[in-house]
């Protein structure tokens, strides 16, 4: 098909959708007055009934907590992916340092860049388990924590250079980690089937409201998936940061940017 | 007025598949699709929103103050840390047709062949 031709089958195809479209927008509720009932009754009963304030992650976790593991191996399968596609891709000839675009300048790092990601990279890290740490009480979860922790690896690669994050990030850690979370997760759903009631049944004491530790079987869960997002998106960030090794045919300079004006 | 979040949802569904639509590259392909997906987000958000309705945490507010729906939010928080993955994934693919092609311009590449 040519170039040409595209956007104008496009815009047919937009102007043959576009009345339906109007008449959709016109039947839905109006902004601002949802009609859900079912959002609702959670807001009215899951306070009391599970101790928990945070609504969201009583959903995420009890309400619909099957779904949760339906999407946290969503999450698994998708990273399997990933790791497979780049894994088969590159060939076993890498040496164990950054590859290098022949003819571009190497820049050392900036002292200011290396100081700003000492700083930041451990408060980024405790600040991740903190938000997931709190899924309960406040707003937070395994989701936005277990995010906010792998991105604190990155700061590891952008502050200490190629060799360091390959160093201080190792494969089978993650690997580890996020396979954990899943077997946590299900885990926590078997635990209730093996005393006789129904997959994720909610078995363990509740607590009290805005603690801590609040929410029972909730609390396994979300440390099964902190560990499962956590563990996931670092093996990605790994993954694609293994793209960029040098060959061992080039000559690669194992001190990654960081030589000449620092001794 | 209130038919405005929905308009601005099918306007950025529309601008992701235009973009789709006419890409010559795999990596902005994929932003598009992300964009796309942005859509939904704005759709399920407006959807659950209650107007003077506080959050859906109960932790400043006592139990029984009007609140959101967290249903939705709930959907599209699990739907962002997904969608982050699959993008990934896409990234991936997108990697090994450079590598198999040469190139990343989805009209310039042939169809596969059968064996």
């Amino acid at each position: 098909m040519s170039p040409k031709l595209r956007p104008a089958l496009l815009a047919l195809a937009a102007l043959a959708i576009l009345p339906g479209f109007w008449r959709v927008a016109c039947a839905l509720p109006g902004f601002g007055s949802p009609v859900s009932p079912y959002g609702q009754a959670v807001n009215a009963l899951l306070p009391e009934m599970r101790r928990v304030s945070n609504m969201v992650s009583a959903i995420n976790f009890d309400v619909r907590g099957f779904d949760t593991i339906g999407e946290e191996f969503m999450l698994l399968a998708a990273v399997a992916g990933t790791v497979l596609l780049l894994r088969g891709g590159r060939g076993e000839d890498r040496a164990d340092a950054g590859g290098r675009i022949g003819g571009r300048a190497i820049v050392p790092r900036a002292d200011a860049v290396v100081l700003i990601c000492r700083i930041c990279g451990p408060f980024t890290f405790i600040f991740g388990v903190y938000v997931a740490l709190h899924a309960m009480a406040t707003p937070g979860g395994g989701f936005q924590g277990g995010v906010v922790i792998a991105s604190s690896l990155l700061l590891i690669y952008l502050g200490e250079g190629y060799g360091r994050w390959r160093q201080l990030v190792r494969e089978p850690v993650l690997d580890a980690v996020e396979g954990a979370g899943a077997l946590l997760f299900v885990a926590a759903g078997l635990l209730p089937v093996f005393l006789g009631l129904r997959f994720l049944t909610n078995v363990l004491p509740f607590g009290t409201a805005k603690d801590m530790l609040s929410g029972g079987l909730m609390i396994v869960e979300n440390a099964g998936v902190t560990l499962a997002v956590a563990g996931g998106f670092g093996t990605v960030l790994l993954e694609f940061m293994e793209e960029t090794r040098a060959t061992t045919s080039e000559v690669a300079d194992p001190d990654d940017g960081r030589t000449g004006d620092r001794a | 007025m209130s038919v405005l979040p929905w308009v601005v949802a099918a306007w950025l569904f529309g601008v992701g598949v235009y973009g789709i639509a006419t890409s010559r590259n795999y990596i902005h392909l994929i932003g598009c699709l992300s964009v796309c997906q942005s859509a939904t987000y704005v759709l399920l958000l407006g959807i659950g929103y209650d107007w003077g309705a506080g959050p859906p945490i109960f932790y400043d507010h006592p139990p029984g103050t009007p609140a959101v729906d967290p249903i939705v939010q709930a959907l599209v928080l699990t739907d962002i840390v997904v969608g982050a993955t699959v993008s990934a994934l896409l990234l991936a693919m997108a990697l090994q047709v450079h590598k198999r092609e040469g190139t990343l311009d989805p009209q310039e590449i042939k169809p596969l062949k059968g064996q």
